[in-house]
């Protein structure tokens, strides 16, 4: 045990649960808000996202064009955007994934490996797909997957004294679609959890049998249950601060490009 | 010129470059891979960019290791697995 390091019962947990959002706007609000956790001006925070459209993620450091088909997301209207966390490419369409990301105080992982703060971080998420019926374990480094196979993927970053947490999870993904639009070679097919003809990839939806909604709800009961949580809702500063930088960066192609 | 290499039980790391006058040149690596600070891809970049094309994997791995310092965390990759897929590419 490390004597420095804080646990989840220190902080006052708040959640943000807002309508749906671009996905620029998306990118722009975690880098904001983990900036406000890590200058203490917000108490942890974890955020559920909600797509006001589709999108394609990509990672901080994946190339532009080795990752996406840009003809195949121009053709079905999706947006092209990068995180400032590493990690692979999500196709995200509205209802078809549940995004989280959780804003903490760097304290929370001092001391431990990435491959540790990956897990801790999200030791509420396989308890709540267990209570679910899912027999969900956290795969290093920062996969979780089920027998049946992945269901979400994760990513980091520290910034200051803040360490930014976010997940995306497959609720029901349109897998012929996604492979027009993300170029995934056939080395990493078996990472994705899609087996060769597989029309959807859709583990919360197939191994739960729940809405969406329902699942998200259970997973902020759990989350409310071991830490404690309190709703929230983002402030006018907050907001103002994420659509100048959502317009000034993350719509910017430079930034986009910015690993050709 | 292209290669990647997935690191066993890590990340996929690609490089592309090109050769002028037996030299790595436009030098861009990428991947999935996460690193801290996200500046130090310029740093991986630069330190490939003007090794002779015949560098081995051990001199290609030392170069990316030498420059970036002790205060970088590399993690689902190292030196090592960019020096790796340097090699592919330039096969």
């Amino acid at each position: 045990m490390n004597a420095a390091r804080s646990t989840w019962r220190d902080h006052a947990w708040r959640l943000i649960h807002a309508d749906a959002q671009a996905p620029a706007l998306h990118m722009a609000l975690d880098e904001v808000l983990t900036d406000e956790v890590a200058a203490d001006r917000r108490p942890p925070t974890l955020r559920v996202w909600e797509w006001a459209g589709p999108a394609v993620v990509i990672g901080r450091f994946q190339s532009l064009r080795n990752e996406v088909d840009a003809d195949g997301a121009a053709r079905h209207g999706i947006e092209v955007v990068r995180r400032i966390t590493g990690g692979g490419a999500m196709f995200i369409e509205p209802g078809n994934t549940i995004t989280y990301s959780i804003y903490a105080p760097l304290s929370m992982v001092a001391g431990m490996s990435f491959q540790e703060a990956y897990a801790h971080m999200d030791a509420w998420v396989i308890e709540a797909l267990h209570a679910l019926g899912i027999d969900a374990r956290y795969q290093p480094l920062n996969d979780i997957t089920a027998p049946a196979g992945k269901i979400a993927g994760a990513a980091q970053a520290r910034r200051g004294g803040a360490v930014l947490h976010h997940v995306t999870m497959a609720y029901d993904i349109d897998a012929a679609k996604m492979m027009q639009v993300l170029r995934i070679g056939r080395e990493k097919l078996s990472d994705k959890g899609i087996a060769s003809a597989a029309k959807r990839v859709d583990p919360l939806r197939s191994q739960t049998g729940l809405p969406r909604e329902a699942v998200i709800a259970r997973m902020i009961d759990t989350f409310r249950h071991r830490h404690g949580l309190r709703a929230d809702a983002l402030r006018a500063g907050e907001i103002a601060r994420a659509e100048a930088l959502a317009a000034a960066k993350f719509a910017d192609p430079a930034w986009t490009g910015v690993v050709p | 010129m292209h290669g990647e290499y997935k690191v066993p039980g890590g990340k996929l790391v690609v490089v592309d470059l090109e050769v002028r006058d037996g030299r790595l040149d436009a030098v861009q690596v990428s991947g999935d891979f996460f690193l801290e600070p996200e500046q130090a891809l310029d740093v991986i970049n630069a330190a490939l960019t003007g090794l002779p094309a015949t560098a081995d994997e051990d001199a290609i791995a030392a170069a990316v290791r030498t420059a970036l310092g002790a205060d970088v965390a590399m993690v689902g990759f190292s030196p090592e697995a960019v020096a790796v897929a340097a090699r592919r590419a330039l096969a």
